[in-house]
């Protein structure tokens, strides 16, 4: 089976210094992918190198969506593709509104896949439903996207747009900080209701306490620009008890 | 030195017993406000970018044409002009209105509709003689000493717009006054109006410029408004479509207790505008709005000279500019707001606001507050810049393209003010044509 994701010694900088240091990753259909580690490990690199976001230059490697040479495309061109990033700060945008802005986003797709824009019911009552995934009220879809959002009213809304424009790989960044229990609760179950054989996830995050509510398949931990060790959701655990040192130490050896 | 061009105009059209006042008879309010206007405007001449007030503004390029003078003159009979313009487009988003039409200069003003206690008259020497308020009024505000433009058009002040509200009306239909130029030659036109309205009364009153031909037109507009205790005058200044117009108007408000002025300054499509807005706060809690939009691409210049004159206590102003300007297009905002000593309790605040889309665009913005009272509550803050990147970044990881995300911030970023506009469907057209400017037709679906 061809992965869906396909990292291969992926090298990326910004401003002259490299973050990202040879990347190995391969991510199946219907797998779900962690991502750990320490701050300034190249987490959130990663994410954002993947989505698009133009500060980082990519000095070497490759990575393959779905076929396609993504660091060829645009960020909008891979967000059509089927691509999706949860921001870890999502943005607020003044004067306009949720429902404008998801239903500018979702019909952009739906051309890219040469399907007419959805009649304004259907897309209402889309919106609605997906809403509810992640307990949103529908008042927030008159309301300027993100402005006066509390932070785990961000990270839902972006757990709805996710549901609208309905990704084949979703890479969640940090999608649990800022989080309290009960948001953390509804921010996962809206990611497993989208969970399918034929899409996949990576989930980006610092802490074991959403693998708890996501569960993954596999396990990386990142380190200084590498991933170090790879395993299953054991790892995570394991890491929770005994922090990352021993793994640095162990990096450190193997350099 | 010799004598500009546009001076010795002015002094050609001003005839000689109005000049000199040896006519008794006939030497009247309206031929002193006009020998004072071309004193005026002789003495100032034209001004420089050398002058502090019009620093930004150059003139030159077209004010020394070969002008011939459009006198405004109301029509007899029913209307006959057709509309060339974008005109119809703002009377048909106004949906049922009255219509005062000045196109090439000629009045035609529909008043079937007209309601009770709402008069539309030709302002005249007869008018003025016989109306102590006209009289009163007429020049009180125009600030003929100090803008060369207003003393020109008083200098040749024969005949303008008189509307006046009478006690307690509260006019239902917008007023549209248009003025319409369709020039094959380099024309002036200086259409006055004067707005007077009595105690309570109420109304909407547009006003929008419109060309249609290939030559210059200098648009020397003067309005003058007074507005009794609690009436409330909302005013909007449309430039739509007047690539040829070089408009430079002056707008003035004395506004009394319990009363309001709101004004509009749309720029969604005027080559050159020059707007000079002076609001006079005369009474206690009388109220001052300004609102402003420059929508401005290609070398369109669009240059806001604003005063709120606070002179009583417990009034209040709120001033909203905002710009985005393209191409290699200009914005200039002077805001002034005064504060006299004995205006305590005032409350006055000013925004301006600026989005840059090009790096050939430029904008001069300068708020002048000075306070002479010490109990006030006044601010004032200007903001230029591009459109966030942070926030273009995530539309497009949305699958929106730069450019959509670009006009979609843009187009949000001057709603703010857009959606000040009472009136539906004046508020929707201009809505419209900021889209339509920025290729975002889409996002208003």
């Amino acid at each position: 089976m061809t992965p869906l994701l396909q990292i291969t010694n992926l090298h990326a900088s910004i401003e002259d210094r490299e973050i990202l240091k040879g990347i190995d990753l391969s991510v199946n259909a219907g797998e779900v992918h962690a991502i750990m580690g320490p701050n300034g490990s190249g987490k959130s690199t990663l994410a954002s190198v993947l989505a698009g976001r133009e500060d980082y230059t990519v000095t070497e490697g490759s990575v393959l969506f779905n076929g396609k040479e993504l660091m060829e495309l645009s960020p909008e061109e891979r967000s059509r593709e089927g691509l999706f990033l949860a921001f870890q700060y999502p943005v607020e945008i003044p004067g306009v509104s949720t429902a404008n802005f998801v239903k500018t986003a979702v019909n952009e797709s739906r051309k890219h896949r040469g399907q007419e824009p959805l009649e304004p019911a259907a897309f209402l009552s889309l919106m609605r439903e997906r809403m509810a995934l992640v307990e949103m009220d529908p008042s927030f879809l008159q309301r300027s996207l993100n402005e006066g959002f509390s932070g785990g009213e961000k990270k839902r809304n972006e757990i709805f747009q996710m549901a609208m424009l309905d990704p084949v790989l979703a890479v969640l960044d940090e999608t649990d900080s800022g989080l309290d229990i009960d948001a953390l609760r509804i921010v996962a179950s809206g990611v497993n209701a989208l969970r399918r054989a034929d899409n996949a996830t990576i989930v980006i995050t610092h802490y074991q306490r959403l693998l708890d509510h996501i569960v993954p398949d596999f396990v990386h931990v990142l380190w200084n620009g590498r991933i170090v060790k790879s395993g299953d959701k054991s790892l995570a655990l394991e890491l929770e008890q005994r922090g990352y040192d021993w793994l640095k130490q162990e990096s450190a050896v193997e350099a | 030195m010799s004598t500009h061009p546009l001076v010795e105009l002015a002094q050609r059209l001003v005839p000689a017993h109005v000049v000199d006042g040896t006519l008794d008879s006939s030497d009247g309010r309206l031929d002193a406000l006009r020998r004072e206007g071309l004193r005026e405007f002789v003495r100032m001449g034209i001004p420089t970018t050398r002058h502090e007030e019009w620093k930004y503004t150059n003139l030159f390029p077209f004010i020394g044409l070969d002008y011939t003078y459009v006198p405004v003159r109301w029509s007899e009979g029913a209307p006959t002009a057709d509309a060339r313009t974008t005109m119809t487009e703002v009377a048909s988003a106004l949906g049922r209105h009255i219509s005062i039409r000045i196109v090439d200069g000629v009045v035609e003003a529909d008043l079937k509709h007209v309601p009770v206690g709402v008069e539309v008259l030709e302002l005249t020497s007869e008018i003025v003689e016989s109306n102590q308020d006209v009289a009163r009024t007429l020049g009180s505000g125009a600030p003929i000493g100090s803008h060369p433009f207003a003393a020109l058009n008083t200098a040749l002040l024969e005949s303008g717009i008189l509307i006046r509200l009478r006690s307690g009306v509260k006019c239902e239909l917008p007023i549209h006054v248009s003025v319409e130029t369709t020039a094959n030659a380099s024309t002036l036109i200086a259409p006055r109006m004067l707005i007077i309205a009595e105690e309570g009364a109420e109304a909407d009153i547009i006003h929008s410029s419109h060309t249609s031909g290939d030559a210059t037109v200098l648009d020397a507009t003067v309005v003058e408004a007074s507005v009794a205790p609690s009436a409330h005058i909302r005013y909007y200044k449309i430039a739509d479509d007047s690539d040829a117009s070089r408009s430079i108007s002056s707008v003035t408000a004395d506004v009394h207790r319990d009363a309001t002025f709101t004004s509009h300054a749309l720029s969604i499509g005027g080559r050159f505008v020059r707007n000079d807005l002076a609001i006079r706060l005369c009474e206690p809690s009388s109220q001052g709005f300004l609102y402003g939009v420059s929508l401005l691409s290609h070398n369109e210049y669009t240059d806001n000279h604003t005063v709120v004159d606070h002179m009583v206590p417990h009034c209040h102003s709120e001033e909203l500019y905002k710009g985005i300007y393209d191409g290699s297009s200009t914005g200039v905002f002077n805001g002034k707001i005064y504060v006299r000593p004995q205006a305590q309790k005032t409350t006055a605040y000013q925004s301006n606001h600026t989005l840059l889309l090009s790096s050939k665009a430029q904008v001069q913005a300068k708020p002048q507050l000075e306070i002479w009272a010490d109990d006030v509550k006044c601010s004032h803050g200007a903001t230029m810049g591009q459109v966030d990147e942070e926030a273009i970044f995530y539309f497009r990881s949305r699958g929106i393209d730069e450019a959509t995300a670009k006009a979609l911030l843009t187009y949000a970023f001057v709603s703010e003010v857009a959606e000040k506009i009472s009136l539906a469907g004046l508020r929707e057209l201009v809505m419209r044509r900021i889209a339509r400017r920025l290729s975002a037709e889409s996002i208003l679906a």
